[in-house]
């Protein structure tokens, strides 16, 4: 029945068609109006923008502010810290959603599983302002994690104050952070898989290791191609909260991203169009990153991210 | 299908361009003049009609209104009203920088309120460029009253000239006043206990080498037994901009002739004072305490938070800052114990001179739109609340509810304009009052304040010897730390510098962010010894240079012209 | 050998309960620090002599927030906006997200739509544009400003399209065999069997309102239109912000009074409160697997 290139639209089809632009049609009008419209405010990139002015009364400016941005003296600095911060949050913390939401999945104890799931959950709601201070309390130099160290006779480590380190902090912590909230949807997929093809699996004697990396991670494939392109988009936004909470200038070598300096600048003049322009930076890299992703996947899968 | 794509695309780029334009143009009906439009300056109220007045309100955290007043509708927006009969609105209100926000916002728009603050000489210039607010200097020379003139006058002109732009008075300034030099706090409690004295002469003035000399006997001898016990400790940032710098070294800086972050004027020629050499010698000395110990050893991470705990538990006992800390920052201490006792001293320059820096005479601006047509109404609301609720009897008698307002201290930021408008010299004038009533020179009642006159009344009990927290803090507030300034002003130690500039120039927008960041990541490594004073510095001046400073300093050098 | 079997499954139930449990565990002790924060005397919190457990016990910190009328005000306007804007976007993403199943041949607009979607969740204008759009549209200061800027969540349509596509075809093509139209289809199969997606989507719906505070920011003109995390947030302090705007002391007094850390603590327990309840009811959906139908390959 398949490939029959049938060029006809019955009408069946047709009113098939009907149906589906109508399920589009609505989330199509929010869309253009609070997304497509208010895209006119892009041209702030291109101007020096003067709030007093407004967006149509602003000088044109041309591409000033991205050459303004690529020739900072630190501007290589930046990115690659930023770059580092957001690559590491997103390998490891796909990495302990994706595990974390595969354990879980094994507790058979129905009220472990619950309570445990809502736990973890809870860390992402909480604000970097307030978790900041339990950041800096548990790995000061005198703080909880140091005073382990120490016990087990190892050096301490200067979390905060060292920029090796630095990084290393801030994705641990984030990570930690978003693990219980991310797994949720990988804990979605896991329960979307057929229960059969796990029952075929250990029928055909697959020990637990095996059916996982054959039947569950397959299974939850469309979904981690899915995160990882979404997350891929987000590149170059390192976190501003969690860092501007917890950076001090000793680890700006590493510690400061696009979000924190885009920040300091915008507090000595309003830097509306500055801060524009660093963002349609970001959206052609996400957008170029996006549809990389999409085509490899085409072509190493058979199935497409979008 | 691509091209009818595209065409849809432009066709949504149009609409939405025009949708958005549409509105830029328009400006916002005139929400005032209710009543006759050939209304002159000098109409009085009943022929004019009541005038709704919309205003920009920067507003505080979690104010305790008494009864259900709000920001819009509250004892003070009452007694306006009433006296000038106007109607206020509020357009809209924030706190803090939420609020500068919503005035870009609001600007981005094309429709200010009739009156609201600005936080930047820089909004105000951009609001003049664009011509946008009302030019008040005739209101100004007609409506202001004389005690209000007086107050401005006090700053030696300084006040009006930051908001004269072209010859024409822009704005109605909040005041600044000189908050003095970073006081160096040390525990006087613990000075007793280990038989040290400092300041003989009791003219509050110390040296640097006093200083270490506490600041080790402190670590030693550790008065309180506390664990991991810190000399000295700073902020991750150092220097302050502020003379008054909380927990910054500027107090050593400043004693060695150096004002970090600050446009002076040197030989003739615009400098940063961050870069000069003096700064370089307040770096060795600070950078010699980190490598004898002295200096926290976790300086560069220790937060603010940390700092005050250092304090309040008793591992450090030597702090730096403005006056006023001991009620808001330093009653941490007193809350975890009720022995401590701080004096307060300042470090002296080579000569015995104390520098200081003049603080911007101004903060806070209050513009009329353009568009409103009784600019007048804003010099009135200025003296209600600056000068009549200052002097008339005849108000507070009206308004026992404001009466109310001031003596349970409800906040400022109530009032319409959320600005201070002081004489240059109300602290001392305060301080002056209080000294004479605790002299028994005049009664409680005579204190001009009645800030001032519970302050007394609190600090009575103090000395009496009943103590609690709010004696305890204004003790050393308003009395231990007040009187050092009163004291320097009195002997005439004071060796004062005016910035030379305090704005920002078009390089400053886009480099300044920057020369900062280079500034504060060198500093803490010169200070941790990271890299070498002599060669560290130097890079540093010269890659300030480099990365925008001769530019603007140029900048500087034109506009002062 | 059966035995060995048994005795690997032990260890290895062993160690996956192990690892569960400290994780479960490492989340739970800051946790459990905040929540001693929010019952410590300011004093002690702000000495940093908290651990797991509250020093010198009070009440204080929730005494002020009960009695504080605005964070109820706002408490309430937040739970309004939650249940407006998961009905919204619900209705809004789950058509659309079916729509995207489709392949091109069965919907030719498919690929414009979807690369609508995403160059919109990749591009936008910024806060100001958005502002006067709102303003325009005569909607700030109502909580419609707060709804409808985020009625179609872009991502949540691309997640449950991708869930969609993990239902068997089969079940579809039955169905339209037996002459469904594409809405029963939707309603009756694609719904049904999506419940653990649809709701993953209603928590990122309800989660993703609770949270946005920078909506609230922007589109409420008086504080007391602020929904409940912009109002926590408008309550920290910058003190070295504060320092700089020239307040005076007596401002700074009331300032440093109300930004404890202990009060923050509380504010964001209280806060989060709403979504610890959530959380369960939402827990039946995801745990369970799905029911599948009775359909042979």
């Amino acid at each position: 029945m398949e490939g029959k290139s049938n060029k006809k639209r019955t009408p069946a089809k047709r009113k098939s068609e009907m149906s589906y632009h109508l399920m589009v049609f609505p989330g199509l009008f929010f869309l253009i109006l609070f997304s497509y419209i208010p895209m006119v405010g892009i041209i702030m990139a291109f101007q020096d923008f003067v709030p007093a002015k407004g967006l149509f009364g602003s000088e044109f400016a041309g591409l000033k502010h991205f050459l303004y941005m690529f020739q900072l003296p630190d501007i290589g600095k930046i990115i690659r810290n930023t770059v580092v911060i957001a690559l590491g949050k997103m390998i490891f913390g796909m990495i302990l959603a994706i595990a974390f939401a595969i354990l879980l999945n094994e507790i058979q104890v129905k009220f472990m599983k619950k309570t445990v799931q809502t736990i973890v959950y809870l860390p992402h709601f909480l604000s970097w302002v307030v978790l900041a201070s339990v950041v800096t309390n548990m790995f000061g130099l005198d703080g909880a994690v140091n005073q382990l160290l120490t016990a087990i006779g190892l050096d301490k480590i200067n979390f905060l104050g060292n920029s090796k380190v630095f990084p290393g902090l801030i994705i641990g912590t984030d990570v930690w952070k978003e693990f219980g909230y991310s797994s949720v949807i990988y804990l979605a997929a896991i329960t979307a898989i057929d229960p059969g093809l796990h029952e075929a699996a250990t029928i055909d004697g697959a020990s637990w290791w095996k059916r996982v990396w054959h039947v569950t991670l397959p299974g939850m494939l469309p979904i981690i191609l899915l995160m990882t392109a979404m997350n891929l988009t987000s590149i170059l936004s390192a976190g501003f909260d969690q860092i501007y909470n917890l950076y001090a200038p000793i680890v700006y070598e590493t510690g400061d991203v696009l979000d924190t300096y885009v920040y300091r600048i915008g507090l000595v003049g309003r830097q509306y169009s500055f801060g524009t322009a660093v963002g349609l930076c970001r959206s052609i890299v996400g957008m170029v990153l996006l549809l990389s992703a999409n085509a490899l996947t085409k072509k190493l899968t058979d199935r497409q991210i979008f | 299908m691509r091209k009818s794509f595209l065409i849809k695309l432009t066709g949504i780029a149009a609409a939405a361009s025009l949708l958005l334009a549409a509105t830029a143009c328009t400006s916002q009906d005139a929400s005032s003049d209710v009543g006759n439009a050939g209304s002159t300056l000098s109409d009085t109220s009943s022929e004019r009609g009541t005038i709704k007045v919309s205003i920009g309100r920067q507003t505080l955290q979690n104010v305790a209104f008494p009864d259900g007043d709000t920001y819009e509708d509250n004892a003070y927006t009452r007694m306006a009203e009433k006296e000038l009969d106007i109607d206020i609105t509020n357009e809209f209100e924030a706190n803090g920088d939420d609020y500068n926000r919503q005035v870009s916002l609001a600007l981005s728009a094309g429709d200010i309120p009739d009156m609201m603050k600005v936080g930047s000489l820089d909004e105000l210039k951009e609001l003049y460029e664009n011509d946008l607010i009302a030019d008040l200097t005739e209101v100004y020379e007609e409506y202001a009253s004389d005690y209000l003139k007086s107050l401005y006058d006090s700053y030696e002109g300084r006040a009006i000239a930051n908001v004269t732009l072209d010859g024409k008075m822009m704005a109605l300034p909040g005041t600044n006043v000189d908050s003095g030099p970073s006081i160096v706090w040390i525990r006087s409690d613990w000075m007793k206990q280990l038989g040290l004295t400092l300041d003989e002469d009791q003219d509050k003035c110390i040296t640097i080498e006093d200083l270490e000399m506490v600041a080790k006997e402190f670590m030693d001898k550790n008065p309180e037994n506390a664990d991991n016990v810190v000399g000295i400790a700073f902020a991750p940032w150092l220097t302050s901009g502020d003379p008054d710098g909380i927990f910054s070294m500027n107090s050593i800086v400043y004693a060695l002739g150096a004002f970090p972050k600050t446009w002076m004027e040197k030989e003739g020629t615009v400098i940063y004072g961050s870069t000069t050499e003096e700064m370089k010698q307040a770096l060795a000395v600070v950078s010699g305490w980190f490598q004898n110990g002295i200096l926290d050893p976790q300086v560069g991470i220790r937060t603010w938070d940390d700092i005050t705990a250092l304090l309040a538990n008793g591992q450090c006992g030597i702090t730096f800052g403005a006056w006023h800390i001991p009620d808001w920052l330093l009653n941490n201490v007193y809350a975890l114990n009720n022995n401590a006792v701080f004096e307060a001293y300042t470090l002296v320059d080579a000569n015995g001179k104390v520098n200081c820096k003049h603080n911007d005479a101004t903060a806070g601006y209050i513009v009329v739109s353009k568009d409103f047509s009784h600019p007048e109404i804003a010099i009135q609301i200025a003296n209600l609340f600056y000068d009549s609720i200052v002097n008339s009897k005849e108000i507070l008698e009206n308004y026992p509810e404001v009466v109310d307002y001031i003596t349970n201290g409800v906040d400022g930021s109530s009032r319409p304009f959320n600005i201070e408008v002081n004489s240059y010299t109300s602290l001392l004038d305060d301080y002056d009052d209080l000294e004479r009533c605790l002299n028994g020179e005049i009664t409680v009642e005579e204190v001009k304040t009645s800030e001032q006159r519970s302050n007394a009344i609190s600090i009575s009990a103090y000395l009496e010897g009943n103590a609690d927290a709010t004696g305890w803090s204004k003790y050393h507030s308003r009395l231990i730390g007040v009187e050092l300034i009163q004291t320097l002003t009195e002997n005439d130690q004071y060796s004062w510098l005016t910035p030379i500039f305090s704005q920002t120039t078009p390089t400053m927008e886009t480099n300044f962010a920057n020369l900062e960041k280079l500034e504060e990541e060198t500093f803490i490594k010169i200070v941790t010894g990271d890299i070498d004073v002599e060669s560290g510095f130097d890079q540093f001046v010269t890659s300030w240079y480099e990365q925008g400073g001769a530019q603007i300093i140029k900048e500087i050098s034109e506009q002062l012209k | 050998m059966v035995e060995n079997r048994s005795f690997h499954s032990k260890v290895r139930t062993t160690i996956i309960y192990g690892i569960v449990l400290l994780l479960g565990f490492s989340c739970l002790l800051p946790l459990l620090n905040i929540l001693a924060i929010s019952f410590s005397s300011s004093a002690a919190v702000s000495a940093n002599r908290v651990g797991v457990l509250p020093v010198d016990f009070t009440l204080a910190a929730y005494h002020k927030i009960i009695s504080d009328g605005q964070f109820w005000r706002s408490f309430m306007i937040s739970v309004i906006r939650v249940v407006l804007a998961l009905v919204l976007n619900l209705a809004l993403t789950i058509p659309m997200a079916y729509a995207m199943t489709k392949s091109k041949k069965e919907f030719r607009a498919r690929n414009i739509y979807m690369n609508l979607l995403i160059f919109a969740m990749l591009f936008n204008g910024g806060m100001i544009p958005s502002y006067i759009l709102v303003r325009n549209l005569g909607l700030l200061n109502s909580i419609w400003s707060l709804v409808l800027p985020g009625a179609l969540p872009i991502f949540n349509v691309i997640m449950l399209m991708n869930f969609f596509l993990g239902i068997p075809k089969s079940l579809e093509e039955a169905a339209l065999i037996d002459g469904a139209s594409p809405f029963q289809v939707l309603i009756k199969i694609m719904i049904p069997c999506a419940k653990p997606s649809i709701a993953t989507v209603s928590l990122f719906s309800i989660v993703g309102s609770w949270n946005d505070f920078f909506s609230g920011l922007i589109y409420m003109q008086k504080v007391k239109n602020y929904p409940i995390m912009t109002y926590i947030q408008s309550l920290n302090i910058d003190i070295q912000e504060m320092l700089k705007s020239g307040v005076s002391s007596k401002t700074l007094e009331n300032v440093t009074e109300l930004s404890n850390r202990n009060l923050n603590a509380a504010k964001i327990v209280v806060a989060v409160i709403p979504l610890l309840l959530i959380y369960p009811i939402l827990q039946k959906y995801l745990i369970t697997g799905i029911v599948m139908g009775s359909v042979k390959e």
